[in-house]
This record gives structure tokens, C-alpha cells and sequence, in this order.
């Protein structure tokens, strides 16, 4: 086990190196000038330009700021973006506020989706569980953002229940709804994996061997059922930690979070390279330790699972 | 060894779990509704650049900036006049050399006092190209401009960079005593006192000269509002400035300024009474007037200095035909438009100089900006008789990351249709504003363009010569005519500003038989407020006029 870990994570280091590396190249080929659109419609003094490119090294080969940026990432240094603002203090600003709207989806995902689809899963064909096929089906079908500007309109404004949006701050509280909605597509597709796994190991031959050895039903259900069909759902829930994170943006425009996907998506407009890379290496080490987490899981919930 | 998994798993979820709460807590951003004087929140957008005045070119950065300093003028917040500010008086007598007298009286932030070298030192730093502020083009006018402010000589990408400017100073600027300097320009200019009152143009204290960069995060002013906090991408907080110079005085207690990524979430939250003023009412609430309904005597319409336009790129061949120039004119209904695209958000265009400023004449296009198929199908005719190929191509480029995208389809299927396919107009976005401007700058077009232009000060002349003087730096379609390019010259000169604006004027007259850009509409301006304030003023700049609010 702790072998494994530790191989797991000396691989974090080509990951790491190789997806920098790749970021750092496409953000170079991104087109248009960064400077071109800062000072309205003229174009930006020469001498400022100039000031620019030589304080961020824009004239060196994208391989040199490369090479510069993970010289500095080593030492712990994040450099400043084209604004004067130190990444460090974005990444400080957006992530726990990220953390923060992901957690509250994740919670979502799990208890009403993994609730439901066990539920669900037991009494195949009742009403609860038609009730659920079409609420998920709802889900499902409809965009993120209509359920997101449906609900800031029905509980903000026509009955304010919520603020409309988040304050700089983010407050738990506050982010519960937009966690919801954040949530709402991938807790559809929890519900939907949870009551097939359920489903199919109702019958299987180990649910049937415990109950037939006279277990209370609870233990049935509770340690040896949903332990086994809990690992598809695991792994889903671990690689969706990583888009809850990274892919709000939608969410974090309706609700006006000050998170990672909306900082992303306008350094990518602004062409500010500054903060795109650090912002998406910090993403990459989010998502490959949770799928570490992930795995390190499957040996928790199924005990055939050795890892050494 | 499974429980030791276990322990792990939990240990990583718990540390996440204090990581995200660890940077919690903090004040709440509420708005007070208790009783005048009290706080507001209104929006903003993250500065592009440090808040400094000679860095700062775009609203975002502005709207703060200008609550934080005063310069010499100020625009009276209905008629856009300029009136004096800081300034007693700005005195000359042949419209060159001018001589500056200060009010007593005015400190900055810090406490000291407002002298002239505060003026004098802050415009020779941002006029210095070594300082590399963006904005220091605003100092061409002015004696020795050419000595402190470089060019790269072979453009940005060639090798060679621009040399050292020979001096640090300008040298038509100079401090007669503690509240008297003298500004000398290359040639007469009677618009100067109106341009004063521009960001740029504001003072600067002297700590500013000792850590310019630690000045750019938390800046100190002589305005009505003095600096808070900036927490990035989220909010920027003024809190009045008590011992403000200035005869009229901010009521609101503080401000804050807070950055929404999406006009409709602003927009919920100012009717429920979470923000107290936007100036960005989405498309969505514009549809049907619905924002009207909502906000009832809460909405705010109004005129703004900003002018739609089509550039052509006269460096193409293929638009020196002015017969071709005239015909697009004649063949965009932009009454249609302006009403069925934008709910009447917009006017038509009459000419190229919007009404709020002054000098607006209207009509200046005549005939050519109004709708009239025959007459563009003729002309067409013409144009094609002269060389154009009929049926040829004419793409229509735009930035599609602003709300273009509908009014320009309009547009290209009207010509489409009213020119019976001798054109085969296709709108053709670039992703972001970045992109198109590369390509507008480095002169890549080879179809019309969208030219927006928000005026810097409320002068005729602003609409004129940046735009349309030969090798102006906004002269995007590189359009150029001596006669014009004279007449310009010559309103500069004029001595009485009356007649100076007469000039500017034929200058503007001249245009409408040339046809370097299509003029399309005049934005009007649409805001809102909560019910928590009042007496709430938008400025013909679309800006709110942060002396007049209050809360109730």
C-alpha cells in the first residue's frame, strides 16, 4: 500500500511535467497579441508594449519561459500577472472558494445521489422510483445554465429566499444553491449508476449467500451490498471532483463566484498567460491526487482490491 | 493495512476541508438602507492595468480612478461641460501657452497638500515613454513632447527597441509658484481646458514618485473618495474622503464597486436589491421593455458619448471607390435596426460626432445616412461599372465576444437584400476583442469593419481627429484627405472657440461626401437603481455621478 502510494506519486512528477509542458505550448499558439486589445479601441503605447514584453519576457522563446517558470515554481514563486496582481494572491482568492463550491456539489452528489439511487435501486418499479427516472431524466435533459438563472430568479428575485448571488467571500451558506446547481447534471447521472449497481447485485450471488446465512438486512444491504456497487460510483464521483472544480465556469458566472473556472476562462480571453498556467498546473495536481484518492479507495470499499 | 487506507483517506478529505475553510469569514458585503449617508455597492469590473491615472485607458480601471482623483476640470454631470475643479483658473491668451492657477486648499489623501509640481511632476512621469505608463500619447501636444516619448523604430516586431528618450522633462511645462504652472503646446489648441478634466490629466502626491508600483495597488488621490481595498477580481472599496477640496461634496459613505462576470446576474441582484446601480441592463430585460416594468421609475435612459461605425480599409483597393462607400450608407436602415435589434437602445446616426458633446451638429451625413435602396442600388451600379465585381465577397469583421453578433447579421442580410446580391456580405467574428484588434492594427482587412469609439472628453474634436486625420493613432481604415486634414488643422489654430467649433464642423461636412466610415447609431444608455438610494445621476459618459447619489 505505501509502496504503491509513493510509486503513485513519483509518476505525479512526468504527469505534472508533461501537461505544463503542453499547456505552456498551446497557450503560446493562442493568436492575437495580449496587448492588442488592453487600451480600448487604439492601440497600446510602444513603449508600454515594450515595458510589457520585457518585464514578462514575451520576446524569449516559449521553450525559455518554460524553462523559467518551472525554475520558479520550484522555489515557490508564481510570478505576476499582466495586471501588477501576484498570482499567488489569485490562486489564494479563487481556490478555497472552488474548494468551497465543490464540496457543497460533492455532498449533493453523494447523499441525494447515492441515497436515491439505493432507494430506487431496492424497489425497481415503485412510484418513488418512476418519480426518480423522471426527475433525472429532467436533469439531464435540461442546460446547466436555464436551471441555474431559473433558480437565481425564482429564489432570489421572485422569492427572495437567497441573495441572487455570492458574496466576495463565499460563505457556505451561500453557495448551496449554486452547489445544487453545479451538481444537478452529475447527481442525475449518480442516481442513475447507484440504482443499476444496485440492481444487478440484488441478485448476485453474495447478497444471496448473506441473506440466505440469515443476516439482518441491514448488514446485507448496508456492508455487503452497497460496499460492492459503491466502486463504479466512486469512480465517477472522483474524476467529477476534478470537473466540478476546473468547469464551473458556467455556474460561477450565473451566481458571480470568484473561482477557479471563471478566472480561467478570462485569462484565456485576455490572453493573460501568467495566470492560465499556474492556475491549470494547480488544476492538474488537484485532479491526478484525487484520482489517487480515488484508487486508494477501491482497496477501502473492496477488500479482493490489494494494491503491493 | 486497510485501516491504515482509511486513516489516509480521511486525513486528505479533512485537509481539504480546512483548506476551504481556512480563508473563510471576513465582512459581509451588504448594502445599509439605513438613512441618508450610508453605503452602496455598485458595479464594477477588475482594472486592466494598476490604478494609476496615466495607465489607466479602460472603464473598469476608470470609473475607480475617477472617484479617486480630481484634476483641474471637472464635467459638469448633465451638460459634460468642463468646469473648473482643482484649477482657479486657466487663463490664455493665444490658445498655446497657458497659465494654470490653483484653488488652495486641496490635499491629497495623505494629507499633503495639492501644488502645482503635483501636476507638472505627475504628467512629466506619464509622458516619459522610460516610465512606460500606457497612456502618455495624451501629452503629444504639448512642447518637448518629442524629447521624453520615443517610437520604436522598426515597429513592435522588429528587433531594434525604442531608445532612451534625450529628457525626463517636458519642456512646456513649468511651476511659476506653489499654485501657479504654465503649459506651452507645439501648436494652438483652444480644446485644452476640455481635455483636462480626463483621467490622465489628474496629480500626483509625491509618495507616488517614491514606490510607483505599491502605489498601483493602494493609490492615493485628492478626489471625493479615498482608496479601501481592492480584493481582486471580486471587489474595490472608496470610503468618502472627508476633507475633500471640492465644492460638492460625495454623500454615500463608501463605495463598492463590485465585479460581476455576467449582466444578468447584476442584473438580479439590483432588482432584488442586492446592488444599487448598473449601467449594463442586459439584452434579456431589454427585450420587450421588460427592464422598464421591473424597475419602473428605477430606469434610467439617457444619451452617451459612443458612436457605432463601419470602418472601411482604404489600404484595399477595392474600397477607394467612394460610389461603393456611399451605397453601403445609403443601404443600412439603421432606424429598423436601432428599433428591432436594440429596443431602441440605440439612434440612428446623422453624422459622426455624438449629440451629447460640444460641437454636435445634427445632419452633418445629409442624405447619405438615410435609408434609400434606389439610390444605393444606382450608385452600386456605378461602383461596379468602376471595377468592383458584382457578387463579390464583402466579409464583415467584428469582435463576437461583445454583443455584436445580432446587429451585424442584421446589417450584412440588409445589404444582401437591398443591394440584390451585388455584394455577398458575411459577418465574420473574431473569438475576443484581443484578436480583432491585432488584425485591425496591423491593417489585415479585406472587408468592412466595426468601429466603436466612446469619446475621452465631451469635444467635437475628439470624434474628429483621432479617428479620421491622416496617421491619426485611431485612423484604423488608414483613410486619408488633405482638405480635411486642413481644415482640422486649421479649428486647432482658431483663436475664438466658437469659431473652432465652426471648423471642426466643415471639417465634419467634408466627411459626408468622402464616406471614410459608415456612421451607424448613437448608444443610448441604460441604467438602473435599487430602492435603496436616490437622486441618482448618470453622466453623458454613461458613468454614474458618484457626488449626487444617495441612500435613503
Amino acid at each position: 500500500m505505501g509502496r504503491y502510494t509513493v510509486r503513485r506519486l513519483l509518476q505525479l512528477i512526468p504527469v505534472v511535467l508533461g501537461t505544463t509542458f503542453i499547456i505552456h505550448f498551446l497557450v503560446w499558439q493562442l493568436p492575437g497579441d495580449p496587448f492588442a486589445g488592453r487600451c480600448g479601441d487604439r492601440p497600446c503605447a510602444p513603449a508600454f508594449v515594450a515595458m510589457m514584453t520585457e518585464k514578462y519576457q514575451l520576446d524569449e522563446p516559449w521553450i525559455f519561459q518554460y524553462l523559467t517558470f518551472l525554475k520558479n515554481l520550484l522555489v515557490g514563486d508564481f510570478g505576476e500577472s499582466f495586471n501588477g496582481v501576484p498570482v499567488a494572491q489569485i490562486l489564494a482568492d479563487t481556490w478555497p472558494v472552488t474548494i468551497r463550491l465543490a464540496l457543497v456539489g460533492i455532498a449533493f452528489e453523494i447523499i441525494i445521489g447515492i441515497g436515491a439511487g439505493v432507494l430506487t435501486g431496492m424497489r425497481r418499479g415503485g412510484f418513488l422510483d418512476n418519480l426518480s427516472l423522471v426527475t433525472t431524466l429532467f436533469f439531464l435533459a435540461i442546460p446547466v445554465f436555464v436551471i441555474g438563472f431559473t433558480l437565481q430568479y425564482l429564489l432570489g428575485v421572485q422569492f427572495p429566499i437567497i441573495r441572487p448571488t455570492v458574496t466576495p467571500e463565499a460563505r457556505w451558506d451561500e453557495l448551496i444553491v449554486p452547489g445544487f446547481v453545479l451538481a444537478s447534471l452529475q447527481m442525475a447521472i449518480v442516481v442513475r449508476l447507484a440504482r443499476s449497481t444496485i440492481v444487478e447485485n440484488l441478485r448476485s450471488d453474495y447478497v444471496r449467500t448473506a441473506t440466505a446465512k440469515g443476516l439482518p438486512r441491514m448488514r446485507v444491504v448496508g456492508v455487503h451490498l452497497l460496499r460492492n456497487s459503491l466502486i463504479p460510483v466512486v469512480t465517477f464521483l472522483g474524476t467529477d471532483l476534478g470537473n466540478l472544480m476546473g468547469g464551473a465556469v458556467v455556474t460561477e458566472g450565473i451566481f458571480n463566484i470568484n473561482g477557479v473556472g471563471g478566472q480561467l476562462f478570462r485569462a484565456i480571453h485576455l490572453h493573460d498567460s501568467t495566470i492560465i498556467v499556474p492556475m491549470v498546473t494547480v488544476l492538474v495536481l488537484v485532479y491526478l491526487s484525487v484520482n489517487l484518492l480515488v484508487d486508494l479507495l477501491y482497496a477501502v470499499l473492496d477488500p479482493r482490491i490489494r494494491y503491493d | 493495512m486497510l485501516s491504515r487506507s482509511k486513516t489516509g483517506a480521511f486525513a486528505v478529505i479533512a485537509g481539504l476541508a480546512l483548506l476551504a475553510t481556512g480563508c473563510a469569514g471576513g465582512g459581509g458585503g451588504q448594502t445599509s438602507g439605513g438613512g441618508p449617508g450610508g453605503s452602496i455597492a455598485i458595479r464594477g469590473c477588475e482594472p486592466e492595468n494598476p490604478l494609476i491615472p496615466g495607465d489607466t485607458g479602460e472603464t473598469c480601471g476608470g470609473k475607480v480612478v475617477d472617484s479617486l482623483f480630481t484634476g483641474l476640470v471637472e464635467y459638469n454631470p448633465d451638460t459634460a461641460k468642463p468646469e473648473n475643479a482643482v484649477a482657479e483658473s486657466i487663463e490664455t491668451e493665444d490658445n498655446k501657452k497657458f497659465t494654470v492657477k490653483l484653488k488652495q486648499g486641496w490635499k491629497f489623501h495623505d494629507g499633503t497638500e495639492v501644488k502645482a509640481h503635483n501636476f507638472v511632476d505627475a504628467w512629466n512621469y506619464t509622458a516619459n515613454s522610460a516610465n512606460a505608463l500606457a497612456q502618455g500619447f495624451w501629452f503629444e501636444q504639448f512642447a518637448g513632447f518629442e524629447d521624453v516619448y520615443t517610437e520604436d523604430p522598426d515597429g513592435e516586431e522588429g528587433p531594434k527597441k525604442a531608445p532612451k528618450p534625450a529628457k525626463d522633462k517636458l519642456s512646456g511645462l513649468e511651476v511659476v509658484d506653489d499654485h501657479t504652472f504654465t503649459i506651452e503646446l507645439t501648436a494652438p489648441f483652444p480644446v485644452l481646458p476640455s481635455k483636462l478634466g480626463y483621467t490622465v490629466f489628474s496629480p500626483l502626491p509625491d509618495s507616488f514618485f517614491k514606490d510607483p508600483e505599491a502605489f498601483g495597488k493602494k493609490p492615493v488621490g485628492n478626489g471625493p473618495f479615498k482608496f479601501n481595498s481592492w480584493t481582486n477580481h471580486a471587489k474595490i472599496v472608496v470610503d468618502r474622503n472627508d476633507q475633500y477640496g471640492g465644492a460638492k461634496k460625495a454623500k454615500v459613505k463608501t463605495i463598492e464597486f463590485r465585479m460581476y462576470k455576467d449582466d444578468n446576474s447584476a442584473y438580479s441582484d439590483l432588482i432584488s436589491d442586492n446592488l444599487d446601480f448598473t449601467e449594463q441592463i442586459p439584452t434579456s430585460a431589454l427585450t420587450g421593455d421588460k427592464w422598464k416594468s421591473d424597475l419602473g421609475e428605477r430606469a434610467i435612459e439617457g444619451e452617451q458619448g459612443v458612436l457605432q461605425a463601419i470602418s472601411f480599409p482604404m489600404y484595399d483597393e477595392r474600397f477607394q471607390n467612394k460610389d461603393l462607400r456611399h451605397a453601403i450608407s445609403l443601404a443600412i436602415d439603421r432606424k429598423t435596426i436601432t428599433e428591432k435589434i436594440f429596443s431602441g437602445g440605440r439612434t440612428p446616426a446623422t453624422g459622426w460626432v455624438s449629440p451629447v458633446v460640444e460641437g454636435y451638429k445634427p445632419g452633418a451625413c445629409g442624405k447619405w445616412c438615410n435609408f434609400n435602396a434606389a439610390e444605393a442600388n444606382a450608385l452600386m451600379d456605378k461602383a461596379i461599372a468602376a471595377g468592383w465585381k458584382s457578387g463579390d465577397e464583402l466579409p464583415m469583421y467584428y469582435n463576437g465576444d461583445a454583443d455584436h453578433k445580432p446587429w451585424t447579421d442584421a446589417l450584412c442580410a440588409g445589404l444582401n437584400q437591398v443591394l440584390q446580391g451585388k455584394v455577398k456580405c458575411t459577418p465574420k467574428p473574431f473569438p475576443t476583442f484581443a484578436e480583432f484588434r491585432t488584425e485591425v492594427d496591423d491593417r489585415k482587412m479585406d472587408g468592412i469593419f466595426r468601429s466603436g469609439w466612446q469619446m475621452d472628453f465631451p469635444h467635437i474634436e475628439n470624434f474628429l481627429t483621432p479617428l479620421y486625420k491622416t496617421g491619426a493613432p485611431s485612423n484604423d481604415g488608414e483613410w486619408s484627405n488633405k482638405a480635411f486634414d486642413a481644415k482640422v488643422e486649421e479649428a486647432d489654430q482658431e483663436q475664438d472657440p466658437a469659431a473652432s467649433i465652426a471648423a471642426y464642423q466643415e471639417a465634419e461636412a467634408m466627411m459626408a461626401e468622402e464616406m471614410p466610415a459608415v456612421p451607424c447609431w448613437y448608444y443610448g444608455l441604460q441604467a438602473g437603481y435599487s430602492t435603496k438610494v436616490t437622486n441618482v445621476k448618470v453622466t453623458p459618459f454613461g458613468e454614474l455621478d458618484v457626488y449626487s447619489i444617495d441612500t435613503k
